[in-house]
């Protein structure tokens, strides 16, 4: 019996099923946003406003030839569509969204000490099977592309781990779901009894949130570090020699991607999927999840893309020492409280 | 080569050109070590074209050499015909014309910055800017009841009148557009992910810019003030006053802002044209079938690219013997070249939209022998010749 629970758990909800359902929702949403930002509409035609619109795109790449160019290594070739998609979307597992057992509680499928360092490794090896990809394609824009995400790589990952680390510090563990547990307890404590400590605590994490978002910009190929792909400049990138069913499974990939980059910054800033009673944790999770989104899509439709120089320069200018004070900052309050 | 270097083509077909050229980068890295431009592929045979065709309807087909230009291109075909014509068009004729082409100067301009935007990957901008750009396409088509070929010039003067119970309406869409376009040079000269792309970026010195004989924005932006509407002045433009925009720097942010402030001048321009339109006919006659005496004709136009140079020579026909344009373009390719060395391959689709590029408009043919590596060239006679021959076979 325990069994069934946990093969639903894992493959309907909130795993799998639910997960790609709401990551094709995401897409809609961040396109969307983007569009209206932009004076345009957007998806209109699918479903209500368009919402079925990456469903549809998702089949119909599924229904187009599938090249392989000769040039490339077929197996690192074929690889790479499969590790981006599924690499995301196993991390997702270890975040909390909404446990089956209870409508009023939360729970990631799976989770242990230290999963939060595993979703970031995980994180990392996207980029590495997205630098593979390109690499192994045998195309000049592609070997661009798959250098400059590799660089863009060493830019914003150390940033990214140490804006992580805060939280981890801050509420003493590196289990995302305890995160969001001693959160929601601290919140609590600060309801029955304010303390002047918690001010600058919410700023030193609002820092956190912000280098954090910066980090998950940049993983995430949006502008203005659409750097890997710029089309403009190199074609389409990293993933200009795949189509068909490849690029189906790269684009839902970074569908999933965009749902685990809000997932994170939902739980390690926001209280998760928790929240007050009469609204069940899953309806938290999608709204807090949708601010995300909004602030990323935001963010990604203000300014022109970075030069990779510039990304560079900038990460390791302002980006990782702000993130190595914010972490100081952590520790020291985490002494003082 | 050594081996840290290869070679990227971008073009024939590529997101970063809109129409086809073909530019081999040799890149070492993310540097640009050498370019090779290739023009050519959209070759289609307007001049060969408008030999068999008559005065009247060459107005049609040379129109469409360009479609963001096309009235340039007209007009310096009409002010051709109507020099070996000796015939003196109508002032009220005259405003209309240059009304036209600062309004095309104008649409022109704001389709480059937005495209200049989409190149450095701020397509709100872009979106933005060419929401506004409808604007004077609105007024295109009120004026012409065209959008893209508006077929207002004619030989002897214009098509179509400007109502005076318009020209209120027209004042306030103007108004509309400069205000607009004040505010994108404010957001172009401020936000900082644009400067980084477009400051320093694409550099061509003033120099250089002289020596590799650039035109139009490409040359104002190095600090050099040549402008044929002042130092040629055809039509009226002798009569209007305005600035000739130059800026120094000679990098893609003095494109934007050349380009910028010569929509404020073209509004200018356009505004004094409606508030000094003269009274009287519209065109003098010119019959369908009109002969043009013997004759020969070179006129210069500042399209919005540059200068742009049409040359006719006539033998008394009801079509012109010969035809010769040169577009801008081809004028502005050296350039290009010596503006793209030296920078990153991310920086190489705004330097190449920087001119403003119009390959349709530049592309021409030449004699090669591929084998021997040869190149000549051959006269108007020899290639009369060579297409009789041709058809002999």
């Amino acid at each position: 019996m325990v069994q069934a629970v946990d093969l639903v758990q894992l493959l309907i909800f909130p795993g799998f099923l639910f997960i790609l359902a709401y990551a094709m929702f995401s897409e809609w949403v961040s396109r969307k946003l983007a569009a209206r930002l932009q004076n345009r509409v957007g998806p209109l035609h699918t479903g209500w406003k368009g919402i079925l619109q990456p469903l549809a795109d998702f089949i119909k790449l599924l229904a187009k030839e599938d090249i392989t160019p000769s040039a490339a290594d077929g197996f690192i070739f074929t690889a790479a569509p499969l590790l981006i998609f599924a690499l995301p979307l196993a991390a997702l597992l270890l975040v909390p969204i909404q446990s089956i057992a209870s409508l009023w509680s939360y729970g990631s499928v799976v989770s242990f000490e230290g999963d939060l360092i595993v979703v970031l490794f995980l994180l990392t090896l996207v980029i590495l099977s997205i630098f593979l990809g390109g690499w192994s394609s045998s195309n000049r824009f592609a070997a661009v592309g798959a250098t400059r995400a590799a660089l863009q790589m060493l830019a914003y990952e150390i940033p990214l781990g140490l804006a992580a680390i805060g939280p981890a510090i801050l509420y003493g563990s590196l289990s995302i779901n305890t995160i969001v547990n001693n959160q929601v307890k601290g919140f609590m404590a600060f309801l029955s009894a304010p303390s002047i400590f918690a001010l600058p605590v919410a700023f030193v994490m609002a820092v956190g949130f912000g280098i954090f978002t910066i980090c998950l910009l940049a993983e995430l190929e949006m502008r203005p570090f659409d750097i890997p792909e710029a089309e403009t400049e190199i074609v389409g990138g990293w993933q200009v020699e795949y189509s068909g069913k490849k690029l189906g499974l790269l684009w839902l990939g970074r569908d999933v991607k965009l749902v685990l980059a809000s997932a994170l910054l939902t739980s390690l800033f926001l209280g998760g999927p928790a929240g007050p009673a009469p609204i069940p944790p899953i309806v938290w999770f999608v709204l807090k999840t949708v601010f995300c989104i909004f602030i990323v899509s935001n963010l990604s439709v203000l300014f022109a893309r970075y030069r990779i120089d510039q990304m560079l320069k900038g990460s390791w200018q302002y980006l990782v020492p702000l993130a190595i004070v914010q972490v100081m900052a952590v520790i020291a309050l985490n002494g003082v409280i | 080569m050594s081996e840290r270097e290869f070679v990227i083509p971008i073009g024939p077909q590529h997101p970063a050109l809109k129409e086809p050229a073909n530019f081999m980068f040799k890149v070492e890295g993310e540097y640009v070590v050498d370019v090779v431009p290739r023009v050519g592929y959209n070759h289609r045979g307007i001049e060969k074209a408008m030999e068999s065709r008559t005065y009247i309807q060459n107005l049609y087909l040379i129109e469409r050499i360009c479609g963001i230009c096309s009235n340039a291109h007209q007009t310096c075909y009409t002010l051709n015909v109507e020099e070996v014509l000796g015939m003196e068009i109508p002032e009220r004729a005259k405003y209309i014309r240059v009304f036209m082409a600062e309004l095309e100067r104008i649409h022109s301009h704001l389709l480059w910055l937005g495209v200049a935007a989409h190149e450095i990957g701020f397509d709100t901008l872009f979106f933005y800017i060419w929401r506004d750009r409808e604007v004077v396409m609105d007024l295109l088509e009120m004026v012409s009841g065209n959008r893209v070929n508006y077929a207002m010039p004619t030989i002897g003067g214009v098509r179509r009148d400007i109502p005076a119970d318009k020209i209120p309406e027209y004042h306030k869409m103007l108004d509309i557009l400069a205000e607009r376009t004040k505010y994108y040079k404010g957001v172009a000269a401020s936000e900082k992910t644009i400067m980084n792309r477009a400051a320093g970026v694409g550099v061509l010195k003033k120099a250089d810019a002289i020596r590799l004989s650039a035109t139009g924005p490409n040359l104002r932006s190095c600090g050099v003030p040549n402008d044929r509407r002042r130092d040629t002045p055809y039509l009226v433009y002798d009569e209007i006053p305005f600035n000739v925009i130059s800026y120094d720097g000679g990098d893609q942010l003095a494109q934007v802002l050349t380009r910028v402030d010569e929509v404020f001048e073209s509004v200018k321009i356009c505004k004094y044209c409606l508030d000094h339109l003269p009274d009287g006919p519209i065109r003098e006659k010119f019959s369908p079938l009109g002969k043009v005496p013997e004759g020969e004709a070179v006129n210069i136009v500042e399209a919005q690219r540059g200068e742009l140079i049409h040359y006719i020579q006539s033998r008394g026909a009801d079509k012109p013997y010969r035809y010769k344009i040169r577009a801008p373009t081809l004028a502005n390719i050296p350039s290009l070249v010596e503006r793209l060395k030296g920078g990153y391959i991310a920086d190489i689709p705004i330097v190449l939209a920087g001119i403003d590029p119009c390959f349709s408009c530049t592309d021409r043919m030449t004699m090669v022998d591929e084998g021997k590596g040869k190149q000549w060239d051959v006269t108007g006679e020899q290639l009369r010749r060579y297409g009789i021959e041709w058809y002999k076979q």
